[in-house]
């Protein structure tokens, strides 16, 4: 390392002035006539998640167990149990406002009561609209899997050698 | 005495120097160049005197909320210290609670966790390159960086779920296992970055424009890299050959690594480091997926104790934990680990009383170590180069305030 000339280090090797120029014009006005924008126009079209991605928690109701994990292991406490009338056990109610997505309480939920959704991006008037309790979550959840099958223009991201990200429509047409 | 506003700055003179007007200029906390911390530059006409650093904008009390949460639940909060940089930042800590509950990882989780690490490495460093670019005016850069860090979320996605918080590496494994078609979306990832890398060394690295604002700028000897303090690529830049993964943690071990190292130590060189390792990372993730030993990604001790109703899911290669997984009790003591994140080595301090929270988390982040080059670098240099400076040092507020 001592006593090196600054010629031998690899950052140092300094291109042609006129070449390095001519490279950088060259290199962008290629990227600008001929690369395609890998730009998605979100809200007309959305993106068709991977399997597995964690988006909205989803309830069933039927299938609870009142065992109130869920509510436990939740980071941030965005499921807290409520007491529903003529349920003897405790229900767990939902606050998305909180919610940071993380599918802990999915993985905890010994009974698959709970389920990651494919929507990510709900939208909602009033602040008071993001908690629900179980019978609302319930609700809620049969609003989200019919959305959910019914929202149109989706496109799956695939990586390309090429552009990078290539988007593609699910729609077969 | 006088004073004006510029946008996002504010300038005042604080008296004459031998007969040179001496200004002090506040830049941020608003300022785009600047993130969530305020610069004050003391300046002699338009040499830069001093630089006073004022931190603590983006504080949110990590080391004190997780000493109020349960062990399993700490990890998704520290997490958002460094988001762009979410396996890293979080891996020393499942490390050291693993190594106080007495488990260990099985292989296949160690080279899982690797995989990501290396992702979320070189996602960080395009973010890093990227505002490094837009400090220059560069927007082409910035751009490009940008657009293409997009691709390594999309494999982030993939593996885990979401694309910037993954929670992934809990104690005992990671929470999924490779899914199919992993394989070819990171084949086909690593062929664009490496042309796009070429590519990027024409517009950016070797455009004459960018290296007369970047060579022999904000040089940092090897001896005073030492003494500072510095970490990571900027570290390594100045000649040090240490790397937070040459201690073998996750799987480096097996994956025979290697650090890059420059010589230089001025901001065109800690650039070309963070290229490099760029290079490096695609090469790492390829010899770590071939590698790939077979069996569980999650510790047999959990998966035994997992609820029958869902244990099919773990055939499908999502992790479902036992009710206990909540409050996990470790044996008293005290444990220090450390990694390399994007930014630089990150060491965390977990003392445990035996309970189910952790008594005291210390953690001390790559970029509060790096935070006193700001002021010993600029010193001596002109304004114009005090954004290069910056941009070259890949400084991220929110990690720094903790």
């Amino acid at each position: 390392m001592e006593n090196r000339s600054e010629k031998e280090i690899p950052s140092r090797k300094r291109p042609n002035l006129v070449k390095a120029h001519l490279d950088a014009i060259t290199i962008g006005l290629k990227t600008l006539l001929t690369r395609k924008p890998m730009t998605m126009m979100y809200p007309e079209v959305s993106e068709e998640w991977p399997e597995g991605y964690r988006g909205v928690i989803i309830y069933f109701y039927d299938k609870c167990i009142g065992c109130s994990l869920c509510s436990q292991i939740c980071p941030p406490r965005a499921i807290k149990m409520y007491k529903v009338p003529g349920d003897k056990r405790l229900r767990p109610g939902y606050d998305i406002g909180r919610c940071i997505f993380c599918g802990l309480c999915v993985e905890i939920c010994p009974v698959d009561a709970l389920a990651e959704s494919k929507v990510s991006d709900k939208v909602f008037d009033k602040l008071e609209q993001m908690v629900f309790d179980p019978i609302d979550w319930t609700f809620f959840t049969k609003d989200l899997q019919k959305e959910q099958e019914t929202r149109r223009n989706k496109v799956r991201v695939i990586i390309d050698e090429e552009v990078g990200l290539r988007y593609e429509s699910t729609v077969t047409k | 005495m006088s004073s004006s506003t510029l946008p996002g700055m504010e300038v005042r003179e604080l008296g004459t120097r031998q007969g040179l007007r001496l200004i002090e200029l506040n830049i941020g906390a608003q300022h785009p160049a600047s993130g969530h911390m305020r610069m004050i530059v003391y300046l002699d006409g338009d040499v830069i005197v001093d630089v006073d650093p004022d931190i603590g904008y983006v504080h949110r009390t990590m080391e004190k909320l997780a000493e109020t949460r349960e062990y399993v639940r700490v990890i998704s909060t520290i997490e958002r210290m460094t988001i762009i940089d979410a396996c890293n930042v979080t891996l020393p800590y499942v490390e050291a609670v693993e190594k106080l509950l007495g488990i260990e990882p099985p292989p296949r989780a160690k080279y899982l966790r690797t995989i990501l690490c290396e992702i979320n490495r070189i996602s960080s460093h395009l973010y890093g390159l990227g505002l490094g670019g837009i400090f220059l005016n560069h927007s082409t850069m910035y751009m490009w960086a940008f657009g293409d860090r997009e691709v390594f979320l999309h494999l982030a996605n993939m593996l885990t779920g979401a694309r910037l918080t993954h929670t992934y590496a809990i104690m005992g494994g990671v929470r999924r296992d490779l899914p199919q078609g992993f394989r070819d979306a990171f084949e086909k990832a690593k062929r664009y970055m490496t042309r796009r890398l070429k590519e990027y060394d024409k517009i950016f690295f070797n455009n004459p424009v960018v290296r007369g604002r970047l060579e022999n700028i904000g040089v940092l000897p090897r001896r005073d890299a030492i003494l500072l303090g510095a970490s990571g690529p900027n570290l390594r830049a100045s000649g040090v050959e240490y790397d937070a993964r040459m201690t073998k943690y996750a799987a480096y071990e097996e994956l025979d690594f290697k650090p890059v190292v420059g010589e230089a130590g001025d901001a065109l060189e800690r650039i070309w480091v963070r290229l490099r390792e760029i290079e490096y990372s695609l090469e790492l993730i390829d010899r770590a997926l071939k590698q790939l030993p077979e069996g569980l990604f999650f510790n047999e001790k959990y998966v035994k104790m997992a609820p029958p109703a869902v244990k099919h899911w773990i055939e499908k290669g999502r992790v479902r934990l036992p009710g206990t997984y909540i409050r996990l009790k470790t044996k008293p003591g005290e444990i220090i680990t450390r990694a390399e994140m994007g930014h630089g080595e990150i060491t965390y301090h977990l003392v445990s009383d035996g309970g189910i929270k952790p008594y005291r988390l210390r953690i001390v982040t790559p970029s509060a170590r790096n935070l006193i080059l700001f002021k010993e670098l600029p010193k001596g240099h002109l304004l114009m180069d005090f954004p290069a400076i910056y941009g070259s040092l890949d400084y991220f507020p929110p990690e720094a305030d903790r």
